[in-house]
């Protein structure tokens, strides 16, 4: 074995190799770099070129390019708020309040350094679990997979950021999003609406764009500013290189976390990087604990090491079991059969040396690309103090080619448009964001290994499978600890002042009323459908929410309690925060909770439990909340804003992405943006007639240039083709 | 606001653009010109399924291998419309398709299972589009040894409940459902898997004791099992020889077929909605899985060049070498050497069609709207 290992590294003495990973690693954080476009489209530029060769040369260009996809789709994450891909949404709050104050090389130098140890430990650690591998993962069954996702959207709670409620509401609303398109357990399309794009519901790529990115350009165009408000690059990039070397206990945690989610078939790089976060945030001391989200170094190693973890673990189900985990993994399984080997133990009995090949391919490329990232962090941290509108017809034109080339689907460039006026409401009202993505990514793994848990398994059987009891105590403690917590906070809170103390019996009455009947409501529901709910089914991530509230949600309602009304947002608050908004969006929140309790009465019997629950649910949580803010309103809590500067600029400012959608659905992608960037460069950026033909014609042939050459699939007009000139 | 001299400066920019873009266009992508049977200068492989899986593996290594050897070396691009369980893809494909041959149809089982089903989305018709080349695949049904099964003899009266994890009612599944059916085993079936494999693993962990792989999946992976004596390999779905008939799949020459199961256990041969509707969708699920289309507007002389290249293709290395890891050792037909029998086998009588939809919702509470 260790011979195998040594043949396989002593191969990479050949400079012929290195050029080819370097190859791979330059595609690969190029297409990282790039928000939406990643391993997938890295992986499907590289792969003519790359089946050409012979296996040991092709499998470091492709294995360079997955490798360090998660290096690079960071920068746009923490220096533009608009994420590389799904995965580095979960980077963005901290990394951006770094960013903010002028310290983003210190944040990139931080990702890099996490990102490098990640990829390194996880290929060290798919060497030694290739023996393991087969008890590992057979161990886990569905019980076990059920509860790993009822853990992961137990993390909306955590994830809420001190508006407990609020991210539960927008937690459920995720877990109903992701329920649109075909059920798992039966042939149902749900919540299509006749609509051929929706038949396979929201795609990550969309949704983590439009709601992120989407709402962020429209914002940013729209005060006309740049991101970091400070102009100082600073030495942060040493500082952030030796601070992740300090987290390097945090970083192997990540590391783990990652493995294993991309060991465990269904989980996926954006679920297993949420659950790193996740368990660096719930085991910071709790004084602590309300850094994350606001600059917090230990988040942002976490996230990062186990982002890139996850591809090496992702490699062990692929090449053992040919079960790939994600899309790119799938591609380097057809590069493997297009040479005649087929995945399956015998990986490592008959080809040995291609495993290692490719562990080492992995581990190098992590180290060449955190290098590079790092010469290029410093000047790229610059492009934090660009004005948004320079960047924004550029970065629309990338998210909408993402998008498209996601699905193939028109329809994926409006429920982008859609998810960005929806992202960017939330955002302005403190609805914590990052809670709907995980409910939506966990959405229909839970749904998929409930069913599958309770036709294979009896209640009493799957309940006490060693692993689920671990992860039920998991769940439970730190809900024991809150309790006890509560109760004795609760005593002294009595003794305190009267502004804060108001406040937050406002909260704990919305929340209690939210609770109660909410299990009460999906007790009913579920003995209506007949079918049993286990006591760690979806209830749980709300009652563990409610109470870890009492540590987050305490300090950030005592100091808004205090103060009035009238005041203008705080720096880190929404926008429309305390005003009539946040009702208003309750409201349309409750009634699409509503309609679609009303539609899934029409589905089957196994297609309706879940959203049904979820409605129900959401249904309640949005009540309670609907009435806490009620009752604020009613006593002057709330301002009475309803439209603002800020506000009309915004809507200019998405009026622009609706014109660009209308041209392309005319006109074909290239010619909708042969229009469409001159007009905004001269409209919005004021650009001089020099700067704006440049930007334009460099855009332009870019397109052109990855239609023809790069694979890149983009959306045809109804009068005119992609490329009208070839027709002529 | 918008003077005119800036205005001829701006009108000069796109003009200027507008030439840059063609000949950009122009140099990458050269028009066909000539006569209308010409193949065009690029042709797109529509793959109705997303990048990595066995279709689109399938159509991105024949790719080249159909550039090599299609006459005038067009160059050829595999693009994924995936969604719907292909019929998005599928739909687009006959719908919005410029019929000179520049987009031809990599079309697997599930596209033409849903035909086949008359789900309503579908807007295709398989017996209208025109085959250029297909190949097809295998599978086997094995049981683990939990089960207690030890022959196909005790299928008739399975020492303990049998249970088989599927993934879905309507999709690959329901060959092995239909051979169920006709040989009367009752197993607890649970669909909501993601795939073959974790169906699989699902057995392995002992959560289910009947499972079947296609011929690929079943050397690699559970062959080795076998061996060892954790699972028991029971029958071959068998294979559709010119006549229409069942025989024995060359891959595996020592396990029976379905049919030849049934008459070990009931003492005669298979007939009857069941055997047909068995035959039907083994005919477009394993035999004939894998296909490349043109819509019936394509040129003749386009579709028949693609027709002529199969001969080389067979003798392409990588094709084959890929062929055959993917799909196991099968025959490749260029397209009339199997329209006949295609015709027969996607001309499924709506007496069977029914019986299918009747078992799909009876036994497992599909229904197809």
């Amino acid at each position: 074995m260790l011979d195998a290992a040594l043949s396989a590294l002593s191969g990479f003495a050949d400079p012929g190799m290195l050029i080819l990973l370097g190859i791979g690693v330059i595609a690969g954080l190029g297409m990282g770099v790039l928000p939406g476009l990643g391993g997938t489209a890295a992986v499907g530029i590289l792969l003519p070129f790359a089946v050409a060769l012979e296996p040991q040369q092709s499998l470091p260009i492709l294995i360079g390019a997955v490798a360090v996809v998660h290096h690079s789709d960071v920068i746009t994450a923490i220096l533009l708020r608009v994420p590389g891909s799904a995965s580095a949404a979960v980077v963005m709050p901290d990394g951006n309040a770094m960013a903010k104050q002028g310290q983003a090389a210190r944040a990139l130098a931080l990702c890099f350094v996490a990102s490098m140890v990640g990829g390194v430990l996880g290929a060290v650690g798919l060497t030694f679990s290739i023996p393991i591998a087969e008890p590992l993962v057979l161990s886990f069954g569905s019980p076990e997979l059920f509860m790993l996702t009822v853990l992961g959207i137990s993390l909306a709670a955590l994830l809420s950021q001190g508006n407990m409620l609020k991210g539960l509401v927008s937690g459920t609303l995720g877990l109903l999003i992701g329920m649109i398109g075909a059920a798992p357990a039966a042939a149902v399309y749900r919540f299509s609406f006749g609509s051929d794009a929706l038949l396979d519901g929201i795609g990550l790529i969309p949704l983590a764009l439009g709601f992120f990115g989407l709402a962020e350009i429209a914002h940013m165009v729209a005060k006309k500013s740049a991101i970091a408000e400070r102009i100082e690059v600073g030495g942060g990039w040493l500082q952030g290189a030796r601070e992740s070397l300090r987290e390097w206990k945090m970083m192997l945690r990540g590391v783990i976390v990652g493995m294993w989610a991309g060991v465990l078939p269904g989980l996926g790089a954006t679920a297993g990087t949420y659950m790193a976060y996740g368990q660096a945030a719930a085991t910071a001391k709790s004084e602590d604990r309300k850094k994350f989200g606001r600059g917090d170094p230990r988040g942002l190693v976490a996230a990062e090491s186990a982002a890139n973890s996850v591809e090496a673990g992702d490699l062990i189900p692929t090449l053992l079991f040919g079960i790939p985990g994600g899309a790119p993994a799938a591609l380097l399984l057809g590069a493997l059969l297009a040479y005649g080997i087929q995945p399956g133990p015998q990986m490592i009995t008959d080809h040995l040396d291609i495993m290692y090949t490719i562990v080492w391919s992995f581990a190098i490329a992590s180290v060449i690309g955190s290098v590079v990232c790092f010469f290029l962090a410093k000047p790229l941290a610059r492009l934090s103090f660009v004005p948004f509108q320079y960047l924004a017809p550029g970065l629309l034109l990338i998210m909408f080619v993402a998008s498209f080339s996601d699905s193939g689907q028109f329809g994926a460039l409006i429920a982008m448009l859609l998810l960005g006026v929806i992202g960017y409401v939330m955002k302005e009202t403190d609805f914590p964001r990052a809670p709907l993505l995980i409910g939506f990514i966990l959405s229909v793994p839970m749904e998929r290994y409930y069913f599958l848990t309770d036709s294979l398994y009896t209640t009493g059987e799957w309940i006490q499978r060693p692993f689920v009891l671990v992860m039920l105590a998991i769940l439970v403690t730190p809900v024991v600890i809150m309790v006890v917590k509560k109760v004795r906070s609760g005593r002294g809170a009595k003794a305190g002042t009267s502004g804060s103390a108001a406040d937050d019996s406002v909260h704990a009455a919305g929340e209690a009323t939210a609770k109660h009947p909410a299990m009460a409501g999906t007790a009913t529901t579920t003995s209506g459908a007949g079918v049993s709910v286990d006591p760690g089914g979806s209830p749980r991530p709300l009652s563990d929410g409610h109470l870890a509230s009492a540590g987050a949600d305490g300090p950030a309602g005592a100091s808004r309690g205090g103060s009035a009304p009238e005041d203008p947002p705080a720096d880190d608050e929404g926008n429309l925060n305390r005003t009539w908004w946040p009702a208003l969006f309750g409201a349309l929140v409750l009634v699409a909770f509503a309609g679609a309790l009303v539609v899934s009465q029409d589905y089957s019997s196994r297609a309706r439990l879940m959203p049904e629950l979820i409605s129900a649910l959401g249904i309640v949580l949005t009540g309670g909340f609907l009435i806490r803010e009620g009752v604020a309103i009613a006593r002057g809590r709330r301002r009475g804003t309803l439209w603002n500067l800020e506000l009309s600029q915004t809507t200019v400012a998405f009026g622009w992405l609706v014109l660009f959608i209308v041209l392309v659905n005319f006109l074909g992608f290239t010619v909708a943006a042969l229009v469409y960037v001159p007009l905004f460069l001269w409209r919005v950026s004021r650009m001089g007639v020099l700067g704006l033909s440049i930007y334009t014609v460099a855009a332009v042939a870019l397109l052109v240039v990855g239609y023809l050459y790069g694979n890149i699939d983009m959306p045809a007009g109804t009068v005119l083709p992609v490329l009208p000139f070839l027709q002529a | 606001m918008f003077n005119p001299r800036r205005r001829r400066l701006l009108a000069g920019a796109c003009a200027l653009l507008a030439t840059s873009l063609a000949v950009t266009a122009c140099s990458g992508r050269k028009t066909a010109s000539g006569s209308e049977a010409e193949v065009p200068s690029s042709v797109q492989l529509i793959v109705p399924f997303s990048a990595g899986g066995g279709t689109d593996t399938f159509a991105r290594v024949l790719a080249p291998a159909l550039e090599e050897n299609v006459a005038g070396n067009p160059s050829i691009e595999v693009v994924n419309r995936e969604g719907g369980e292909s019929i998005t893809g599928t739909n687009q494909f006959v719908s919005q398709n410029p019929n000179d041959g520049s987009q031809l149809l990599v079309a697997s089982a599930t596209t033409t299972y849903q035909w086949l089903l008359d789900l309503p989305q579908v807007k295709y018709d398989f017996t209208k589009l025109k085959p250029l080349m297909v190949t097809g695949t295998g599978g086997v049904i094995y049981a683990s040894k939990d089960s207690g099964i030890t022959a196909v003899e005790d299928l008739k009266s399975p020492p303990k409940q049998l249970s088989y994890g599927g993934i879905s009612a309507t999709g690959l599944d329901l060959s092995a459902l239909l051979a169920f059916d006709m040989l009367k085993l009752d197993p607890e079936v649970t669909f909501g898997f993601e795939g073959r494999g974790p169906a699989r693993l699902a057995l392995m962990r002992g959560e289910t004791n009947l499972d079947y792989q296609t011929t690929a999946g079943y050397l690699t992976q559970v062959q080795p099992d076998a061996e060892a004596g954790k699972v028991v390999p029971l029958m071959s779905f068998g294979v559709l020889d010119e006549n229409g008939d069942v025989v024995r799949d060359p891959n595996f020459p020592d396990l029976p077929t379905v049919p030849e199961v049934y008459e070990q256990l009931y003492g005669e041969k298979p007939s009857g909605d069941a055997y047909a509707a068995y035959v039907a969708f083994l005919a477009a699920g394993f035999s004939y899985q894998k296909g490349l289309w043109a819509t019936p507007e394509t040129p003749e002389g386009v579709r028949q060049a693609f027709i002529d290249a199969v001969p080389a293709l067979k003798k392409s290395e990588e094709f084959e070498k890929e062929r055959t890891a993917s799909l196991g050792d099968y025959p490749v037909y260029a397209g009339p050497e199997v329209a006949q029998a295609l015709d027969k086998a996607f001309n499924v009588p709506d007496s069977v069609k029914q019986y299918v939809f009747t078992m799909l919702e009876t036994k497992y509470d599909t229904e197809i709207q």
